[in-house]
């Protein structure tokens, strides 16, 4: 057992931490006031190959694993969310769809693209009855000919309206229910009744979009059904699961940056005559968010190389987003209360952080839904079935 | 066109802290980089390489973990990389290093250029870039910001007091590039997996170079060390904005700092 990162990762990890303390970190706020999409980070992170880290280099991606793609999500969500939330919602669910069961000519035609950030990519699978409960999406897609006719809506989806490529679950067979009757397509923007509808204005993550997409007998040629037809639940669900472990990651960031703001702070900060890190009540509350940060490294890591190396990572991928989040949430609310009034001002980030924080306990699958993942597959290792 | 870029590995100079009271240096954080001026000759070759196509190899000194300086320099997009380790090369100096790089770069083949970093940040040695210039006997432009090369001509940009010389040479020239004449890339993520996964370092000893321990042996000897003096206190200056702000101002003239 050997717990060190190969040296490759050691250097990966120091040219993406400049990156983002040089290029991300002084727009994060800026973004979050303006409400907009860092367009000229994603255009730098693409020279770098960061929009396609997970993905091999024949595809024009870094060739370096799900262990390179938390890294990367650790070290942006150190500095701002938002960042991490568009690189996501791009690499971690909208292409790794189309890598992870994509055709060739797929791969060829709308990964490469993809994983040099040519293009962005989005993951659409919510509806506005349909979240949690995956399996009671409503948008259809009935063949005519050569292409599928989709039609529907879809809400909450990251990227949906800066993406030139969605991933998008529809009904094929509204008979079979989830298992065999639901399809993924892979729709370029351009396609005819593709449209976007209205934005959501957003507590945190604000320097990400969130938008709802609408398809009005919109026409997907049959080539570009992903995956097995009928198989596009389990497609989605396999997506879903490893984006889990880098949310993961991108929280571990999160919780570390706070903690180590607020030790800072501890140490600089003078109350009764000397620094608030001689206080016990602020031990406590850095040992409590050393540990728990600590115990999430390990199990993002972990996570990461058991995707790497094949291995069956459903359940500890819930648990990455599960814990992950709520890491985040606790350290980042702890830290805050250490800040005190400069905390909760908006001149300083931590406020920011906070209102960020929050999304990761709901989006890729709402914490409950990870209880439930987890749940289930141990009670499944009992030989017992768990019924959604 | 093949450009040889010698580099030095230093300790991370945010690793550690030098206390002056307690004349001692605290090391928190081993880790290494390349020396930053080494960086920006780095670049300096990509640049060309970028525009005109060139050869752009690394070669460096030192001990066996000086391999990983010259795998980021592959990630950057050097060529192809050469490192000079054995016990002897070691743990010999200055000018050991430049006789090693000197018969390390013969031992290559012919080259256009040779670019450095003008200084180290570590020890502060200037003197590898002249060393190497006299051992070749070419020319060499100190103090180099921008190169380029075209129709087989070097041009360079090099400081010049309070403005700058460009100047012109036939190659094969060797270039020292001042610190922070740049800012350098970062290497691509799919280079840095390739960096260590595919490509190699080719490794060379004393003996493959045919050098001997007494051409290694050090001209320098380390006595000892001293520290600068404790900085003092300096004098706080309170009063509102206006009031600081106009002593601060007469202090400084006063010290003669501004006229």
């Amino acid at each position: 057992m050997d717990f060190t990162f190969p040296k490759e990762y050691e250097l990966f990890r120091r040219m993406v931490r400049e990156f983002a303390e040089n290029e991300v970190r002084p727009l994060a706020k800026k973004i979050d006031a303006e409400h907009r999409v860092p367009f000229e980070t994603i255009k730098k992170a693409a020279k770098l190959g960061l929009m396609g880290v997970p993905f091999p280099r024949k595809y024009g991606g870094s060739g370096a694993g799900e262990t390179g793609y938390c890294i990367l999500m650790e070290e942006l969500g150190k500095v701002c969310t938002s960042t991490a939330t568009v690189i996501g919602a791009h690499t971690g669910i909208g292409a790794m769809a189309i890598y992870l069961d994509g055709t060739e000519e797929q791969k060829e035609k709308y990964l490469k693209p993809l994983a040099s950030g040519e293009k962005i990519a989005a993951f659409a699978l919510t509806e506005a009855q349909a979240g949690s409960d995956a399996a009671a999406i409503k948008t259809r897609a009935v063949r005519d000919g050569d292409y599928y006719v989709l039609n529907g809506s879809k809400c909450f989806i990251t990227n949906g309206d800066i993406a030139d490529i969605i991933t998008v679950m529809a009904v094929t067979d509204p008979s079979l229910g989830a298992r065999g009757g639901v399809t993924a397509f892979i729709v370029e923007k351009e396609f005819p009744g593709f449209s976007i509808g209205t934005l959501e204005n957003k507590m945190g993550i604000r320097g990400s979009s969130t938008a709802e997409l609408i398809f009005e007998d919109c026409p997907v040629p049959k080539e570009n059904v992903l995956g097995q037809f009928g198989a596009g639940f389990i497609t989605f669900m396999k997506t879903l699961d490893i984006g889990r472990a880098s949310l993961g990651a991108a929280c571990l960031g999160g919780a570390q940056a706070a903690m180590e703001a607020a030790m800072k702070w501890a140490k600089a900060r003078t109350q009764f005559g000397v620094p608030l890190a001689q206080k016990q009540s602020v031990h406590f509350a850095i040992a409590d968010m050393a540990t728990e940060i600590e115990a999430l490294r390990s199990l993002v890591y972990r996570t990461a190389w058991l995707i790497d190396t094949g291995q069956p990572h459903i359940k500890e991928a819930a648990m990455c987003k599960l814990y992950g989040s709520e890491v985040a949430s606790r350290c980042i609310n702890r830290a805050l209360q250490i800040f005190g009034g400069m905390g909760y001002s908006r001149e300083f980030w931590m406020e920011r952080a906070f209102r960020d924080a929050r999304i990761a306990e709901i989006f890729e699958g709402t914490n409950e839904i990870q209880r439930i993942v987890i749940a289930s597959n141990l009670f499944r290792e009992l030989g017992l079935r768990i019924a959604p | 066109m093949r450009i040889i870029v010698p580099i030095r590995q230093i300790l991370d100079p945010r690793g550690f802290t030098v206390s002056r009271r307690h004349e001692r240096i605290f090391v928190n954080r081993e880790e290494y980089i390349i020396n930053p001026n080494d960086k920006n000759a780095l670049e300096v070759a990509l640049r060309i390489k970028d525009t005109g196509g060139a050869e752009v190899i690394a070669v460096a000194v030192g001990k066996p973990r000086v391999d990983d300086a010259l795998r980021e320099a592959m990630a950057l997009g050097a060529d192809a990389a050469y490192l000079l380790t054995d016990e002897a090369l070691a743990q010999t100096d200055a000018a050991g290093a430049a006789k090693a790089l000197a018969k390390a770069i013969e031992k290559i083949g012919d080259f256009d250029l040779i670019i450095t970093g003008q200084e180290t940040l570590d020890t502060g040695d200037a003197q590898l870039g002249p060393w190497l210039a006299e051992y070749f006997g070419i020319a060499q432009v100190t103090n180099v910001r921008e190169a380029t090369v075209s129709d087989g001509a070097l041009r360079a940009k090099r400081d010049w007091g309070t403005g700058y010389a460009e100047v012109e040479a036939a190659p094969p020239v060797l270039l020292t590039v001042a610190p922070g004449a740049n800012k350098p890339r970062y290497p691509h993520g799919g280079r840095i997996m390739a960096a260590y996964r595919e490509w190699e370092v080719t490794t060379w000893g004393a003996e493959a170079l045919g050098l001997d321990a007494a051409d290694l042996e050090p001209l320098t000897e380390g006595r000892g060390r001293t520290f600068p003096p404790e900085r003092t206190l300096g004098e706080r200056l309170t009063g509102s904005p206006q009031d600081v702000a106009a002593d601060l101002v007469q202090q400084l003239r006063l010290q003669h700092v501004i006229k």
